[in-house]
């Protein structure tokens, strides 16, 4: 069996994955606060009896870009825009804390304020419930101001605080339900310089043109390790024919 | 050979056409009386862990990072803005527009209250107030025969002078209903919206009191569409739309560049 058929189909299957990759970060080129995922080949030796026989590519998806992504004036009350590195913390699926970019905050039937895509919001004690409003507002500490129902237009009550913080210092990863979470497994604390800015929204940080870009790249590589596939076929066939005995 | 990349590619071409459903809905209402836009919500899709950081590589080694695959991104829904719409002047004394928060009540074929924004109102064969489908006001407003003139007030008194009197005649008040959260409110068409659980129940009352808008007469609340805004988002789905099916033609380049040449 020729080996050069074997490494060429790891790294055509690492080029397959990154075109996936590639289609996800383009396909959420449009999804509020969207940070899109970068990834990176790398070898790996296989170690033979004396010497490194071969080595093999891996494709991984090592981290998010973190970049800001565009901030768009929406004048809907609850979407926050965080300024800075500044993330929102909100309660995953399975009860542990994790942060997004994403604030287009929603408020659910029983008063509980979730991210557009389901997580409740924290706040200085867990998920933030807000109780019957006539008006919300978001200040740009993270502080939630409302006008209880029937109550004093000019007099607003704070009643809990955005638990906004900032990954500056800790490295957050990016988990496989999109939340972002501290790479040990701790929690962030609260940033006191966060920067909050309601009425805005901020969308994906997926650049299209660089990502089609990377697009054709794995398309090319892909390309390149056919063509390997298909010399090595090219030798294994000349290599047979030279066997043949000829009558 | 799994070809996941057309599928993810694929749900991007799905969710951009969603939303040009409903940017199109949006260009279509611009000039409904009362009409508040939608927007689009996208959210990611699963992601798929193909390997888990932390396992093992080899018999000594871990991977210090996993290769997670996102599957792409679906329509999470639809969020109604409630911003207010620009008033204009009509002059019609029965056009009320809300200035502030509040729904104007209709009751339904089936005797359920609905609620709307779109105060363009007019008399029925019976002198009955009634939306422009014909829907009864609620509370039911009746204007005798032989009135000269209608007058409603910022609260929603409707009083009239009927003929051969100089003073007016007080008829009833428009209420309007007001909910904890509006953008529960699910809408049904005919501009008409029904109270849900996530909206909570109305709170009915004068117009002008406990955080209720103010109602002016003779002014219609247009549609908050702004026609530039979406006009903007419709390039930037259609830019989406184009880039997820140039991802699928690259895709489909690869796939048959490997069965040609091997």
């Amino acid at each position: 069996m020729d080996r050069m058929v074997d490494i060429a189909r790891t790294a055509m299957r690492g080029a397959m994955a990154r075109q996936t990759a590639i289609a996800n970060n383009l396909a959420n080129a449009g999804t509020a606060g969207f940070r899109a995922e970068i990834m990176n080949a790398s070898t790996r030796w296989i170690d033979g009896q004396t010497l490194k026989s071969r080595a093999e590519q891996v494709d991984q998806v090592v981290a998010a870009d973190m970049k800001s992504g565009v901030v768009k004036e929406t004048g809907n009350p609850l979407d926050v825009a965080l300024g800075g590195d500044g993330m929102l913390a909100v309660q995953a699926n399975d009860g542990s804390e994790g942060y997004t970019r994403r604030g287009d905050l929603v408020l659910s039937d029983s008063g509980l304020l979730t991210t557009g895509d389901g997580h409740p919001v924290l706040g200085e004690g867990g998920p933030i419930t807000l109780p019957p409003a006539d008006s919300i507002n978001i200040a740009k500490d993270g502080s939630i101001w409302i006008v209880p129902q029937g109550g004093q237009i000019d007099q607003p009550q704070k009643v809990d605080v955005l638990k906004v913080v900032s990954p500056r210092g800790s490295s957050v990863l990016k988990g496989t339900d999109g939340l972002f979470r501290e790479a040990n497994g701790g929690t962030l604390p609260q940033d006191p310089l966060a920067q909050v800015t309601s009425g805005a929204l901020e969308g994906s940080n997926v650049n299209a043109t660089a990502t089609l870009v990377q697009m054709i790249e794995a398309s090319r590589a892909w390309q390149g390790q056919i063509k390997l596939v298909e010399t090595a076929k090219d030798i294994d066939s000349s290599g047979a024919s030279l066997m043949r005995l000829d009558n | 050979m799994s070809t996941s990349a057309l599928q993810v590619a694929r749900t991007g071409l799905d969710a951009q056409d969603m939303k040009m459903r409903v940017i199109a809905n949006n260009l279509a209402n611009v000039n409904t009386t009362g009409f508040k836009k939608d927007r689009a919500n996208f959210e990611t899709l699963a992601y798929q862990q193909i390997v888990a950081a932390g396992t093992q590589s080899d018999s000594e080694n871990k991977f210090a990072v996993g290769l997670n695959l996102g599957s792409g991104v679906q329509l999470a829904g639809t969020a109604r803005i409630d911003t207010q719409g620009t008033l204009s002047t009509t002059g019609n004394s029965l056009d009320l527009a809300i200035e502030g928060s509040g729904y104007f009540q209709v009751q339904q074929a089936d005797g359920t209250t609905a609620y709307t924004r779109a105060g363009n109102f007019s008399l029925s064969a019976d002198g009955t107030l009634v939306t422009a489908q014909g829907l009864q006001v609620v509370p039911q407003i009746q204007v005798p025969e032989g009135t000269q003139s209608i007058t409603i007030g910022q609260d929603g008194t409707v009083s009239a002078v009927l003929s051969g009197q100089s003073s007016p005649t007080q008829l009833g008040q428009i209420e309007l209903a007001r909910f904890a959260n509006p953008a529960g409110l699910s809408a049904v068409g005919n501009n008409l919206l029904l109270a849900t659980a996530a909206s909570g129940e109305p709170q009915v009352g004068a117009a002008g009191a406990e955080g209720r808008g103010m109602l002016r007469q003779g002014a219609l609340e247009g549609s908050n569409v702004n026609t530039v805004e979406e006009l903007v988002e419709m390039i930037e789905t259609q830019r989406a739309y184009e880039v997820a099916s140039k991802m699928i033609k690259s895709t489909d380049e690869m796939m048959q560049f490997a069965n040609q040449q091997i």
